[in-house]
């Protein structure tokens, strides 16, 4: 009843097109105010403390690093590389494109960032050597979701500080999902492109491809001291995400250029905005989950499902349904920091790893990201592009189709995601 | 006016810094502890040792978060669900608008006094922080601060809505991004710029 009610506010508040954080801070006051005696002055007090958390900080470092690693340089010479790689192959320049937003995912924890970044150079130079304007924005549009699935993702960092779950674990398990969904994505494009004969490039030889590596190397040292930083200990993810913002910095201005430090300012606000922005979603879904326990919401719903002999098979199906549909209206942080601390005590009894819950999340809010209404990466590469929406829809179907297919295989092989935090023995 | 564009360039130019110094304090005691196992530097390093950058860092960003919250009204850059109101007709939309940002003053002048409260409350004990021991009125002063500023954003907000229809839609976009030069890129990253952003 109490959870009917509280949805039902929220839902309404959201539809207004009031920002999801206003949203969810209002349901709560208002049920504070009407239905019980919780002090509301702790609310004032639960705004400061709710992101009081040194694990939250990667999120604004991830940003600043991400904003900073869009400007051009990084991505161009990890394009090159990889298509020294892959170029002669059947739709050479379209895989990679997809090794590209690979790699960048690797350094960056945004898969719109990663749409950007790589989209805006590869996605013209697809179009001037031939390839069909929706087969290339297909690729792009899909293959940067990956973003969020490569460590480090600010998405993942959302799920693991507002389910109590570690990044580090959750980083790991990310890894082999996005090899393999990389290669399937690869896939598909090899056999629409070995079908449609799209062009291939000459072969490289190993001398140019060393070079294209060799000048990658900047960014690639990145995927480094972030991933080799977190995992040897040297530090926290939040250090790492400090340490990347800084090196990005150094890369950007003093070694690529692509930034001259007037331009430094513009960065460091459109940062700050942005982190601001997902700090104050944040610490109204804190205030919005505290409320959800104190009325005991997730237990009464986890014993409602268990009740109806719900096993963790269906029970995954419906989160999956329930999941996507949301990805319908609202965008990827919202939906973790809202549904993840409410469907994981559910999870968890009936047996299901959080950490491969986690990255089950991560697969289903890529798919939102990729088709309408809602889908950033979407918008990001009609922008790019120049392509409506509608004709973007079309043009990313047999990738998206592709993904939905691998939503499937993540969540029924748990094995997946765990193979690798097992592996590090974390 | 004046007044106004000063608030406007003081927001801005506070949340950057605030942006910037954190990212400098994290690294710096990264690398003191670098230091702190090498030889010869060691004990510089030791006796420097930082290990309130952590609580400071938190500080830095809540206080970030707050104001850029409030700029964040203005530049348009909070995210909400818009696929109902896109399909109204123009005189309900403007209503369900119009509800929406109101919900935003109630809030945030809500919260706002409630931080002003509990300001004034913690003022009165001597509640310090547990590293850098600053006095936590002064730490939360943030709540109300920030609060009341993002409260008179969407005031402004509003009256701009009622003047023109329009509500600030800036999607932030990744790319800040100056001509890409050589290569033949012919896209124009400006595209990108205006397209829909998020933090996904």
């Amino acid at each position: 009843m109490n959870a009917a009610l509280i949805f039902g506010l929220l839902i309404a508040l959201m539809l207004t097109g009031m920002p999801v954080s206003i949203s969810l801070g209002l349901t709560v006051l208002t049920y504070l105010f009407t239905m019980t005696q919780v002090p509301i002055e702790s609310v004032a007090l639960k705004l400061f403390t709710g992101i009081e958390n040194f694990g939250i900080m990667a999120i604004p470092f991830f940003i600043l690093a991400g904003t900073l690693l869009t400007q051009g340089g990084v991505a161009r010479r990890m394009i090159h590389f990889a298509t020294t790689m892959v170029g002669h192959l059947y739709g050479g320049l379209a895989l990679a494109g997809i090794i590209a937003c690979a790699l960048f995912a690797a350094i960056s924890g945004s898969s719109v960032a990663t749409v950007a970044a790589i989209g805006s150079i590869i996605l013209p130079e697809m179009v001037q050597r031939g390839f069909p304007k929706r087969f290339a924005a297909g690729v792009i549009t899909t293959s940067g979701a990956l973003g969020i699935l490569v460590p480090p993702s600010i998405v993942m960092v959302l799920f693991a500080v507002s389910t109590n779950t570690s990044v580090g674990k959750l980083f790991a398990a990310g890894v082999a999902p996005g090899l393999v969904l990389a290669l399937l994505l690869g896939f598909t494009t090899w056999l629409i492109a070995r079908r449609r004969g799209l062009p291939r490039l000459p072969r490289a030889s190993w001398h140019e491809r060393w070079q294209a590596l060799r000048e990658a190397s900047w960014g690639l040292a990145l995927i480094v001291i972030v991933i080799g930083g977190i995992y040897s200990g040297v530090f926290t993810p939040t250090e790492a995400a400090a340490c990347a913002a800084v090196y990005s910095f150094i890369v950007v201005v003093f070694v690529y250029g692509d930034l001259n430090l007037r331009q430094v300012p513009r960065a460091l606000l459109d940062a700050a905005a942005m982190s601001s922005m997902l700090l104050y979603i944040i610490t109204n879904a804190v205030l919005f989950s505290f409320l959800m326990t104190s009325e005991n919401i997730p237990q009464g719903m986890a014993d409602w499902l268990t009740a109806q002999g719900l096993g963790p098979i269906s029970f995954l199906l419906v989160v999956n349904v329930l999941l996507l549909v949301a990805g319908n209206v609202m965008e990827p942080s919202s939906i973790v920091l809202i549904m993840a601390p409410i469907l994981l005590p559910v999870a968890t009894r009936l047996g299901i790893d959080p950490v491969h819950f986690g990255v089950l999340m991560m697969v289903n809010m890529e798919v939102g990201l990729c088709h309408p209404p809602v889908g950033l990466n979407l918008y990001v590469a009609s922008g790019i592009t120049k392509m409506g929406i509608t004709e973007l829809t079309v043009a990313v179907l047999p990738w998206l189709l592709t993904m939905l297919g691998f939503l499937l295989l993540v969540t029924y092989w748990p094995g997946l995601s765990l193979f690798v935090p097992r592996l590090l023995r974390l | 006016m004046f007044a106004l564009k000063l608030l406007d360039r003081l927001e801005e130019a506070l949340i950057g810094l605030l942006m910037a110094v954190a990212t400098v304090v994290i690294f710096a005691s990264v690398v003191l502890r670098f230091l702190s196992s090498v030889p010869h530097v060691q004990d510089v390093a030791i006796r420097l040792s930082m290990t309130w950058a952590q609580e400071l860092c938190i500080f830095l960003f809540v206080w970030m978060a707050k104001f850029g919250a409030a700029y964040g009204v203005r530049a348009g850059v909070h995210v909400g669900v818009d696929v109902l109101i896109n399909r109204l007709a123009p005189r309900p939309r403007k209503i369900v608008v119009m509800i929406g940002l109101l919900g935003g003053v109630v809030f945030t002048a809500v919260v706002g006094t409630l931080g002003a409260i509990l300001v004034w409350e913690i003022g009165q004990t001597d509640q310090t922080s547990e590293d850098m021991e600053v006095p936590m009125w002064i730490v939360y002063l943030c709540v109300p601060l920030g609060s009341y500023l993002m409260c008179f954003r969407f005031l402004q907000v509003v009256a701009s809505f009622v003047r023109t229809g329009q509500v600030p839609h800036r999607h932030l976009a990744p790319i800040e991004q100056p001509q890409p030069v050589g290569e033949q890129t012919t896209g124009s990253p400006s595209e990108a710029r205006s397209a829909k952003q998020g933090p996904a």
